[in-house]
């Protein structure tokens, strides 16, 4: 196994757990909190692209799929915020944990008895792959990356540029303050996960591109790795969470390769979570916030 | 003078709870209770995954099972008692057996067909040994599994399945680079890898690639190193199987075998919207049982089975639970008035496991002339199941 081939496996998953690191960091960034049914929203959103795609398999339905995973994905997220995250918004963060991880299993039970928990082949177009000499790089790989660039710019540029965007960053700044000047938080908030549910959708989608098999546990170890990435590369900067999210999947694709480390490599990705927390908590890319006392 | 009382008032319900205590605790260890004292039917219990990604299996055991017992108390049931049956969801985890062992025990189990699948038999194992209570698996098919002597097996050990399928591979294939794929944090595929990597011939060369977790994103790396092989073993279940031939087919030799175990059993059925045929290899595995049989007690069987349930849980591991309901009867036959309706676990036990280790043979479904080991193995013809052909 020469190295090529471990970068190349390694950037297939990368990107995949880059797509959801960016949902996840931005909730994080601008709600300030770490939204764990993330996974989930991924799953449910890859159950509505394949509901859509039994229909029939023909490319505009494809294309149609896509467009109604990502309406539901957003309205998901949406109504998960109201109704299980808006009323603790006074308490204390552990509750609100305790409180995504109640909506992830929520979610996931309800999907077993909608759709069972037999796996489920999913009718995506197949891409193929381009050759470079001998070696193969799957086009969904290069799509993903593509894609998740491109949204990682055009967050930046939202954040920075446009109105709403702005009120954004103010309330992850300070959240009183923002009030006081006249942003509606609980608007901001909203739009924020909606936003961070759409990437959830596309993260579905990209996710079956590449290997085409529902279950209802789909988005679960991908959510925490992805989170896992989100937190090496700085939980709450977006070029961080698309930076850690390739050194993870690196990795992983060269834990895989030594057939005698294969079986430990979630301990192996998850211990590296935990010497980053001790060494260099804000991430690799994280700013060193100074506190005034 | 208030101190001094609160202090003996505490003093004195700390006695009270530490003697309930030691009441409780000694009742605990009081002699064995027969809770099936009461009973007026046999009672068969047995613990499986019907939910989660193994159901298909669980739930193939509990329809076959049930199927059995609705014919035999038809028929009058055993020496005109009725049975009762009753299967309780693990979901494939050894952390829900032993509520469900505890449940069913209290309500007067007396025989069971164990658990379904491997992690969560060991745990079956120890409960069932210290109270002998005799258990026959359909399917559970780690060799520790029937470690102790109220155990055993109508499926073969994975002993067997590692080494046979060695041994095919010693005797039958030339190539001498041998793929494997296993689930590094699953007992059922690490057992029979392990078999299998000690019992395959030294001028063959394997290469090893591995997976763990419920869901895998890519198979990516473990086709990147298996692709040259011509011979790929599988000790895994059909789901990830189905993903990983998928995501293989244009990288794997399209005249290269893939072998499994009775985890690939399914594969052609259960996975939604997968079409085995747009996989050029041939897919072959170890089994008891051909889902496919034209004649024969496999026939009858397969032909009753999908006319009340349908074909997406037709597998071996039903066939197989079928024959362990009808192997329980005719044992319970043959002790005679040794075994009656209210006679306790460990009484029924010690009767059946002489039974079956003492060269107790029997027919069904899944093979003529079973015999049992006294170590709980069983002895059966394997046969190597062809679920699709090479594409040409």
């Amino acid at each position: 196994m020469d190295i090529l081939s471990i970068l190349i496996n390694g950037l297939n998953v990368g990107v995949i757990y880059a797509m959801i690191a960016l949902g996840y960091t931005m909730v994080y960034g601008i709600a300030k909190m770490l939204n764990f049914a993330h996974g989930d929203i991924i799953m449910v959103g890859g159950y509505a692209i394949y509901v859509f795609c039994a229909m029939s398999g023909s490319l505009p339905m494809f294309f149609g799929a896509i467009l109604i995973s990502v309406v539901v994905c957003t309205l998901l997220g949406i109504t998960v915020e109201k109704v299980a995250y808006r009323p603790l918004r006074g308490a204390s963060p552990l509750a609100v944990l305790i409180t995504a991880i109640g909506v992830s299993y929520l979610l996931q039970s309800l999907a077993q008895i909608i759709f069972k928990s037999a796996p489920k082949r999913v009718a995506v177009p197949d891409l193929g792959k381009i050759m470079i000499g001998e070696l193969g790089i799957k086009v969904s790989t290069l799509i993903t990356l593509a894609v998740s660039v491109a949204v990682m710019i055009a967050l930046s540029c939202f954040i920075r540029y446009n109105k709403i965007g702005r009120a954004m960053l103010a309330v992850s700044e300070d959240r009183g303050a923002a009030e006081l000047m006249g942003v509606n938080v609980n608007k901001i908030i909203t739009i924020t996960f909606a936003i961070g549910s759409a990437l959830a959708a596309l993260a579905g989608l990209f996710y079956l591109l590449q290997s085409p098999y529902m279950t209802t546990t789909f988005g679960a170890m991908p959510g925490i790795k992805a989170f896992t990435a989100a937190v090496i590369g700085g939980i709450g900067s977006i070029p961080g969470a698309m930076v850690g999210s390739i050194v993870l999947g690196i990795i992983e694709a060269v834990c895989d390769a030594i057939p005698a480390v294969a079986p430990y490599k979630d301990a192996v990705e998850f211990s590296i979570l935990i010497v980053i927390l001790l060494v260099r908590p804000t991430g690799l890319l994280g700013k060193k916030r100074r506190e005034k006392v | 003078m208030k101190n001094l009382a609160k202090k003996i008032i505490s003093a004195v319900m700390a006695i009270t709870m530490i003697a309930v205590a030691c009441v409780a605790f000694s009742s605990c260890s009081d002699a064995k209770k027969n809770y099936a004292a009461n009973n007026t039917e046999f009672y068969i219990g047995a613990s499986g995954p019907l939910t989660g990604g193994a159901a298909v299996y669980g739930m193939a055991v509990k329809n076959s099972a049930e199927m059995a017992v609705e014919e035999i108390n038809a028929a009058g049931g055993i020496n005109g008692v009725k049975i009762k049956f009753v299967m309780m969801d693990d979901k494939h985890d050894a952390s829900n057996v032993s509520t469900n062992y505890a449940t069913m025990y209290e309500a007067g189990m007396q025989i069971s067909l164990g658990c379904v699948t491997t992690a969560p038999c060991k745990e079956w194992k120890t409960l069932s040994y210290e109270d002998g209570l005799f258990f026959i698996t359909p399917s559970a098919s780690a060799d520790i599994v029937v470690e102790y002597d109220n155990a055993f097996q109508m499926c073969f050990a994975d002993e067997n399945q590692g080494t046979t399928a060695a041994n095919y591979v010693n005797e039958n294939v030339s190539e001498t680079k041998i793929g494997v794929l296993y689930k590094s944090d699953d007992a059922y595929s690490t057992g029979i890898f392990n078999k299998f990597k000690s019992t395959l011939s030294s001028s063959k060369t394997l290469v090893e690639a591995s997976f763990s977790g419920e869901t895998v994103a890519s198979f990516a790396t473990q086709i990147s190193q298996l692709k040259d092989c011509k011979f790929i073993f599988m000790p895994i279940y059909y789901g990830p199987a189905a993903q990983f031939m998928d995501e293989a087919k244009n990288d794997v030799a399209p005249d290269a075998i893939y072998y499994g175990c009775d985890g690939l059993d399914g594969i052609d059925t259960s996975v939604e919207g997968f079409d085995i045929s747009t996989i050029p290899q041939e897919v072959s595995y170890l089994s008891h049982f051909n889902s496919q049989a034209t004649d024969g007690a496999a026939k009858t069987f397969i032909d009753k089975y999908v006319s009340k349930y349908g074909k997406e849980t037709l597998n071996q591991f039903g066939a197989s639970a079928y024959d362990c309901i009808y192997a329980i009867k005719a044992a319970i036959e043959a002790a005679g008035n040794k075994i009656g309706v209210t006679s306790s676990p460990s009484e029924i036990g010690d009767v059946l496991k002489g039974i079956f280790g003492g060269g107790f043979t029997f027919s069904g479904v899944t093979g003529d002339s079973i015999t049992w080991n006294k170590n709980g193995f069983v002895n059966k013809s394997a046969i190597k199941y062809i679920v699709k052909e090479k594409n040409s």
